[in-house]
C-alpha cells in the first residue's frame, strides 16, 4: 500500500476528523434508536461547519474542536443516553476572517 | 617463459570461475521453486481471482466493500464501482471517508487504526487492508 496516496491533511483537519470518529464511536454504545439520533445531529453539525467556517479562521475552529472535546466526553459517559440539539434562532453569524 | 606462465594462467582463472557461479545458479533455482509453492499455498484465490494479480484482497472482500461505499454514499445503481474507484472521485469528502471506515469497522469486525484510515482512498486499498486486519485477528 502506498501511503502517499492519501490526501494531504493538515494537523487541524485530522483533529476534526479524530473527533469525528470519536463521536461516531461513542455513539455506537447508545441505543440503536439514540444512536442513529445522534449520528444525524453530529454529521449535520460537522457538515454544516465544514460549509460555514472560513478554513483559515484557526482560533474559531480551535474553539469549535475544544467544545466537540467536551461534549464527546459527556456523550462518552454511560449515564449520557441521548443528545440533542436546538435552534436558538440566533441572527446566522458569518464566522469569517475579518 | 613469459609466454607459458601467462597461458597457464588464463587456463586456470576460467575453471575457478566457472565452480562457483554454478552453485550459485543452482541454488538461485532452488529457491525460486520454493518460493513459488509458497505463494501457490498463500494465496489460493489468485488462480480463480477475476481481479488483476496486483490484487491480494478476496473478491467477495472487494464486493462487500463496494456495496458498503455504494451504500454510505448513497451513490445510484448505474454508477459504476470498481476496485479502483476513488472515493473522492465518487463525491465523497473526509468526512465521508470516516463513514465509511466506521461502517467496514462494524461490517468485518475490525478495527483500523487512524493512520491507516487517512491513507485509504480506494475500494482496493480498503480491501487490502481489511484482509490483512482480518487474518490478524485470533478467530476468523
Amino acid at each position: 500500500m502506498a501511503p502517499s496516496s492519501g490526501p494531504r491533511l493538515s494537523g487541524m483537519q485530522k483533529q476534526v476528523l479524530s473527533l469525528y470518529r470519536g463521536f461516531l464511536r461513542a455513539a455506537r454504545s447508545k441505543s440503536a434508536e439514540e444512536r442513529h439520533k445522534i449520528e444525524s445531529i453530529v454529521s449535520t453539525e460537522f457538515r454544516r461547519n465544514a460549509k460555514q467556517v472560513d478554513r483559515k479562521n484557526f482560533i474559531y475552529i480551535e474553539y469549535l474542536l475544544r467544545r466537540g472535546k467536551k461534549q464527546l466526553d459527556q456523550l462518552k459517559n454511560p449515564d449520557t443516553i441521548s443528545l440533542s440539539s436546538f435552534d436558538v434562532g440566533l441572527p446566522q453569524t458569518k464566522h469569517t476572517k475579518r | 617463459m613469459p609466454t607459458v606462465s601467462a597461458s597457464s594462467a588464463t587456463f586456470t582463472s576460467p575453471l575457478r570461475l566457472t565452480f562457483p557461479t554454478n552453485q550459485v545458479a543452482l541454488k538461485a533455482s532452488n529457491l525460486k521453486m520454493v518460493s513459488m509453492g509458497w505463494a501457490k499455498k498463500g494465496f489460493p484465490s489468485l488462480r480463480t481471482s477475476r481481479f488483476r494479480v496486483s490484487c491480494a484482497a478476496k473478491p467477495e472482500t472487494v464486493q462487500k466493500v463496494c456495496d458498503i461505499v455504494r451504500k454510505q454514499l448513497a451513490l445510484p445503481d448505474e454508477t459504476q464501482l470498481t476496485p479502483d474507484s476513488k472515493f473522492s472521485a465518487l463525491g465523497a469528502d473526509s468526512l465521508d471517508t470516516v463513514e465509511i471506515v466506521m461502517s467496514l469497522e462494524e461490517e468485518f469486525g475490525i478495527s483500523v487504526e487512524e493512520e491507516s484510515s487517512q491513507n485509504i482512498t480506494t475500494v482496493q486499498e480498503a480491501a487490502d487492508l481489511i484482509e490483512k486486519l482480518v487474518q490478524g485477528k485470533p478467530e476468523a
